[in-house]
């Protein structure tokens, strides 16, 4: 009896097959997410034009979407380097705390009254970006060292590692960083140490730009460097690349340094950019959200720059909805998350296809048993 | 610091390892599978919600926990089925999941209840007082004055030990997620086992939710579990996938969280931070691989099984 549906030897993967099956995914997820609309009276598209207006079609929220975005794409990118690398890190939200410790640490220093003073910004911000780079990706390369060298299951270290490092900000913003006063958190930073603002009339700031630059940089370690080859084959069969002579071991490590130091940019352009201070909770899950925007945008560098727009935006829509229309932002989440389920969901899709003798050789078999 | 202060801190580990121990042993079901389940961060919180709004509703405890326990499985009824049929990525799934968790608990927590304020208060489970037991110096308070539910747990420990480890039903659990391939040569259905595991994952995870709700805290938050899901699996790793050693795990973290509270009122020097942190720190030195925690891991944990 042959079945409807019939298992392909390899799964269908041409970018025609795996553009179809995505956008499948997300607009099945956005039907089912316009049933919650029509419960609040609302019909799903005017929802949906209010939810991108507001982002895209307004400069203020244009703006407040580049902020969202920023720190999204660079915990996308630190996905992508390690994952691709065959490192399962998790521990994101922890690389973002540590980057933002490490560069309001760095940024106090020139408050007034502090030690060495205020520092000329040409060299202020490339340091700032060196401090928070290496600062988080030491974290991370941690991890890392434990897995190449001694086996340990990265993602349930890398997962409790997050708690560490949000305990140790805890303490430094409840201890040696508190500003005085009521709240645990560190003193405003001083005016010069912020990014700088680059649309009048937003609060939109530089970080969008260390974003793309991460972006472009991290396509061309993947695409153009012979060490981003090697960490490619680490990634995809490790075994393989050990027997090409690779330091597979190294490379894991380093991949671990890289992507933890994405997250601490993060960390760092939500703290110069956008915060200005550093609290306690200020990842605000954005290390777990950046790893969603990574897989939605297929583990692919270039594809993160729209991806964490997308998100970044649908949040700022998100929050204006609330406001204006009273729909909890929270719809959101349903959507973005059921988006991302369904295309893996999805996924399983390009492994079948419609099986032609079934309806050939159905009528025959049927006509079998009746006699 | 008095016998008072022994007898607070005491009874407060225990009370707060209650909820991350059930889920914990859920947990333990699902990773002696082989399928690392994430999210029962979000099944907590809806089993959490769910809990909350049954008694709300009604009044009736333990149709709340049961509710909970309904949630639990039918949520981790589409994570199974996405771990296990669809072979997904475990942790994408199970982390992708819990926002999906949180996104349908806040909206549903609104729906139901409109911007209007929080019940005054909903139907609970008490400490219970044991008599002459309760009344014993020290171990009294301690041991004898928790909620059923705290007795309840502990008591699933032991039952689940025995499934676990003097069962059929155990056996063929721990070699899917051992030797998958050869269990499977054994006539025992692996994805049929890992369907199990993920399932009393969830009913323990949504039950886990309901204590939470109905024994400690009484009300509903969307931040009422805040990485409690993420600690029951720091327990389970801490508890080298044994429901025993998990239990004792449970009251380790507790008791650590407990010490911190308590060490704030009394102001002392130490940073509560550190207390916090150091359960982790353990768990983390205990999976590195430094001392050999590797061989105790399900050998194919996280690696979906394809049928030859």
């Amino acid at each position: 009896m042959a079945k409807l549906f019939e298992r392909r030897l390899t799964p269908l993967d041409s970018p025609l097959a795996i553009s179809t099956t995505t956008s499948a995914a997300f607009l099945t997820a956005m039907l089912v997410t316009s049933f919650l609309f029509l419960r609040y009276g609302a019909s799903p598209l005017q929802a949906y034009a209010a939810l991108f207006h507001e982002p895209f079609g307004t400069l203020r929220g244009f703006g407040y979407s580049l902020v969202r975005a920023s720190p999204l794409a660079l915990v996308a990118l630190g996905t992508i380097v390690s994952w691709r690398s065959g490192f399962a890190y998790l521990g994101f939200e922890g690389c973002f705390v540590i980057g933002a410790a490490a560069t309001a640490w760095l940024a106090l220093l020139g408050a007034p009254g502090a030690q060495p003073g205020p520092m000329p910004s040409f060299l202020f911000f490339p340091l700032a970006i060196l401090f928070g780079f290496v600062a988080a990706g030491i974290w991370a390369a941690l991890v890392g060292i434990v897995r190449a060298r001694f086996g340990g299951n990265e993602v349930l270290i890398s997962l409790m590692s997050n708690y560490v490092a949000i305990f140790i900000l805890q303490y430094l913003v409840s201890g040696p960083m508190r500003a005085p006063g009521s709240l645990p958190e560190t003193r405003l930073l001083p005016r010069a140490t912020w990014l700088p603002f680059i649309l009048p009339g937003t609060r939109a700031h530089a970080g969008i730009l260390i974003a793309i630059a991460a972006a472009i940089l991290a396509w061309m370690l993947l695409r153009k460097v012979t060490l981003g080859y090697e960490l490619i084959v680490t990634g995809f069969n490790p075994f393989a690349a050990r027997y090409a002579g690779i330091d597979v071991p190294r490379r894991l490590e380093l991949a671990a340094f890289f992507a933890g130091g994405l997250g601490g940019l993060a960390g760092m352009v939500e703290v110069l950019g956008s915060q200005h201070r550093v609290m306690d909770g200020i990842s605000g899950g954005m290390g777990f959200v950046g790893i969603v925007v990574a897989l939605l945008a297929r583990l692919n560098p270039v594809a993160v720059i729209p991806t964490a727009l997308l998100y970044g935006g649908m949040s700022v829509g998100a929050d204006a909805m609330q406001r204006h229309a009273d729909i909890p932002s929270s719809i959101t989440f349903i959507l973005e998350s059921l988006a991302v389920l369904l295309v893996l969901a999805f996924d399983a899709l390009r492994y079948y296809r419609l099986n032609p003798a079934f309806w050939r050789s159905a009528p025959p078999a049927a006509a079998e048993e009746l006699k | 610091m008095g016998s008072a202060f022994i007898v607070a801190w005491l009874s407060a580990s225990l009370r707060l390892a209650g909820p991350v121990l059930l889920a914990a042993l859920g947990e333990t079901f699902a990773e002696q599978s082989g399928v690392l389940n994430v999210g029962i961060e979000g099944t907590i919180l809806l089993g959490a919600l769910a809990s909350f709004l049954a008694s709300y509703y009604t009044g009736m405890i333990w149709l709340a926990l049961l509710v909970a326990l309904l949630i639990g499985v039918a949520a981790n009824l589409l994570l199974a089925w996405m771990y296990v049929s669809l072979r997904a990525s475990q942790v994408v799934a199970g982390l992708v999941f819990n926002v999906l968790a949180l996104g349908v608990a806040s909206t549903v927590y609104r729906w139901a209840l409109g911007n209007s304020a929080l019940p005054e208060s909903i139907a609970m489970f008490h400490p219970l007082h044991l008599g002459a037991l309760s009344n014993l110096p020290l171990i009294g308070p301690v041991l004898f004055s928790q909620t059923l539910l705290f007795y309840l747990t502990i008591a699933l420990a032991f039952v689940a030990h025995f499934v676990l480890f003097r069962t059929n039903f155990g056996l063929a659990l721990r070699s899917s997620g051992e030797n998958p391939a050869t269990a499977d040569s054994a006539g025992i259905s692996v994805s049929r086992m890992r369907y199990a595991g993920t399932l009393i994952s969830g009913a323990a995870a949504g039950m886990a939710g309901g204590y939470l709700v109905l024994a400690q805290v009484g009300i509903f938050r969307e931040t009422i579990v805040s990485g409690q899901g993420f600690i029951a699996l720091g327990i389970v790793i801490f508890g080298r996938w044994n429901p025993l050693k998990a239990a004792v795990a449970a009251i380790v973290f507790g008791a650590c969280d407990a010490l911190q509270l308590s060490l704030q009122i009394f102001g002392t020097h130490i940073p509560p931070q550190l207390l916090l942190a150091l359960p982790y720190i353990v768990t983390i030195l205990a999976i590195s691989g430094l001392f050999g925690g590797k061989a105790v891991q399900p050998a194919a944990l996280m690696t979906p099984y394809v049928k030859e």
